[in-house]
């Protein structure tokens, strides 16, 4: 099953500590060598951002500034799990770095099922 | 928030292989590892329903499993030595443990290899390969392996037992092989691989056309293997024809649940995103073999899947390409499947006959159990206009197989080429 994951994050606190940094690294490479990691990165929040909406029947493309939200987006990962639990223990186990390495930090990762690409069958 | 049972076992999994290579490395046992990784499940689902998942859910399993082959080694006077060994390990563990971290990467990697290596061993039959590889290094449980390989859970658990024994008598060593070796044993290595992903993908028997999860496993045993073994070409090949293959599974049936082939298949399901790993690992490939590396058969048959996967409509596909693609590879890896698949190439590239001749010079009585040389007979003579001949192709193509899915569609195929000659 494919899962993709969202660091969620209260805005403007800061750079993260180098270790947690260094064992978000270890995390993601671990995932790599069990053949789980797919794809991911972190996400920019002011830079290089950009919004196409629809309003009244009219396009406009809005590229900032913009507004903060109580969490924002920082980072995407796609992991592909057996099942649900093990998806829900991958997301665990970030947050828990986030525990160990930067205690303060504030957020969430939410993983979410991506519908259909692996789906055999189109179901 | 309660940990439930289903969380704990996704945790000890996520961690189990490397659980398990390094019990094999501290006990030298197959089998005691085995035993020591379980108990530390069930140690796990006793204690952290009720205190939670700890921190470092792989620290805690192996300071666990290792507590406990101390206990059994201090136990065994014979043994004494190891047990002081483990207590020095034990200590080191617990101070890694302390640090929040369980053991570091590379240091754990390499026995994870280790174990992948000796998974795969030559005193081991293939079928036993396959099924100690997931059941050691994928941590798949023995009903898992015997419902993907469609045998009896008694049966697959008599194998695993056999194969353990087998390691245990013949002394295997948890060492990396060396060189000249090694290049064979990483060939063993690779063909379990891809037996498992075979399984999976054209399953030899049963009620379905293929089965997703056996594919899975393997597409996650390849990416391992490339992935802990960046410099070898074939590795990457392999990952890249699997990936490839597993890009299409989701278009080979139909809504219905009916076999799709790949000429009928609708490519706008195809998954991009294995397709573009699979060709990422191709050319990752592609780039050691031009640094003067080697490159077998996985390498040619991850190229020809390419040439599928960028023609946007079938028709579009380059079969002359496909066609040089299969002539290489017959001449590397001859054998009655590939020149099957040569006859259907040449048969598209150039005309039925030129595919019917290479398929008549297939030694009579090749394959006897496959339906692939009536099946793709009955194509080419589809193609050449003889439709009641092509009719009596497939249905001889239909007797052969055991497979459900694949006897109705070849029964179907018979039927529209009769059909279509009235």
């Amino acid at each position: 099953m494919r899962y993709m994951g969202f660091v969620k994050m209260v805005p403007n606190q800061g750079e993260p500590p180098q270790a947690l940094i260094e064992a978000m690294d270890k995390h993601v490479q671990k995932n790599i060598a069990d053949g789980v990691f797919v794809d991911g990165g972190g996400l920019y929040s002011e830079t290089f951002r950009a919004e196409i909406r629809l309003r009244g029947g009219e396009v406009t493309t809005f590229d900032g500034p913009f507004a903060e939200g109580k969490e924002e987006v920082g980072g995407y990962s796609v992991l592909e799990f057996r099942n649900h639990d093990e998806a829900v223990e991958g997301a665990r186990q970030m947050v828990e770095l986030h525990r160990q390495y930067w205690p303060e930090w504030e957020g969430s990762v939410e993983v979410r099922r991506i519908a259909g690409p692996d789906e055999v069958g189109g179901q | 928030m309660t940990t439930t049972a289903a969380a704990v076992t996704a945790a000890w999994r996520a961690e189990s292989a490397r659980l398990v290579a390094a019990l094999v490395r501290l006990t030298g046992d197959v089998g005691m590892a085995e035993d020591l990784a379980q108990d530390a499940l069930v140690a796990a689902l006793e204690q952290w329903p009720r205190d939670g998942i700890p921190a470092s859910p792989g620290g805690w399993l192996m300071t666990t499993a290792r507590r406990r082959a101390i206990d059994i080694f201090r136990r065994n006077e014979l043994a004494r030595r190891h047990g002081s060994a483990l207590a020095d390990e034990l200590e080191r563990t617990r101070q890694e443990a302390v640090m929040g971290d369980g053991v570091t990467v590379d240091h754990v990697e390499d026995d994870v290899l280790r174990l992948i290596f000796l998974c795969c061993h030559p005193a081991l039959s293939p079928e036993s390969r396959a099924a100690l590889t997931l059941r050691l290094v994928a941590g798949l449980s023995t009903a898992e392996i015997a419902r993907g390989f469609m045998v009896g859970e008694a049966t697959m658990a008599q194998r695993l037992t056999r194969a353990k024994r087998t390691l245990a008598r013949e002394r295997a060593e948890l060492e990396l092989p060396e060189l000249a070796d090694r290049i064979e044993r990483l060939d063993d290595v690779l063909l379990v691989v891809y037996l498992i992903f075979n399984e999976g993908h054209t399953a030899t028997s049963g009620g379905d056309w293929f089965r997703p999860d056996l594919c899975h496993e393997a597409t996650r045993l390849a990416r391992m293997v490339a992935a802990m073994l960046p410099g070898e070409p074939d590795a990457h090949a392999l990952q890249a024809l699997i990936e490839l293959h597993a890009a299409r599974l989701p278009a080979r049936i139909d809504r219905e649940g009916r076999p799709v082939l790949l000429h009928d298949q609708d490519r706008g399901r195809w998954d991009q995103l294995l397709t573009r790993r699979g060709l990422a690992a191709l050319a990752r490939a592609e780039e050691l073999a031009r640094s003067g590396r080697p490159v077998g058969s996985y390498y040619l048959q991850a190229s020809i899947a390419a040439v599928h996967m960028r023609a946007r409509k079938a028709e579009d596909t380059d079969w002359t390409r496909i066609a040089r693609l299969y002539d290489v590879l017959a001449a590397t890896a001859p054998g009655p499947v590939i020149e099957a698949n040569r006859a259907v190439a040449h048969g598209r590239a150039r005309s039925p006959e030129a595919g019917l001749s290479i398929l008549d010079a297939i030694p009579p009585g090749a394959l006897p159990d496959s339906p692939l040389i009536p099946a793709v007979r009955g194509d080419l003579l589809l193609r050449d206009g003889q439709r009641t001949e092509a009719a009596a192709a497939f249905n001889e193509a239909a007797d052969r197989t055991t497979n459900d899915a694949e006897r109705d569609l070849l029964h179907r195929r018979a039927a529209e080429a009769l059909s279509a000659a009235e």
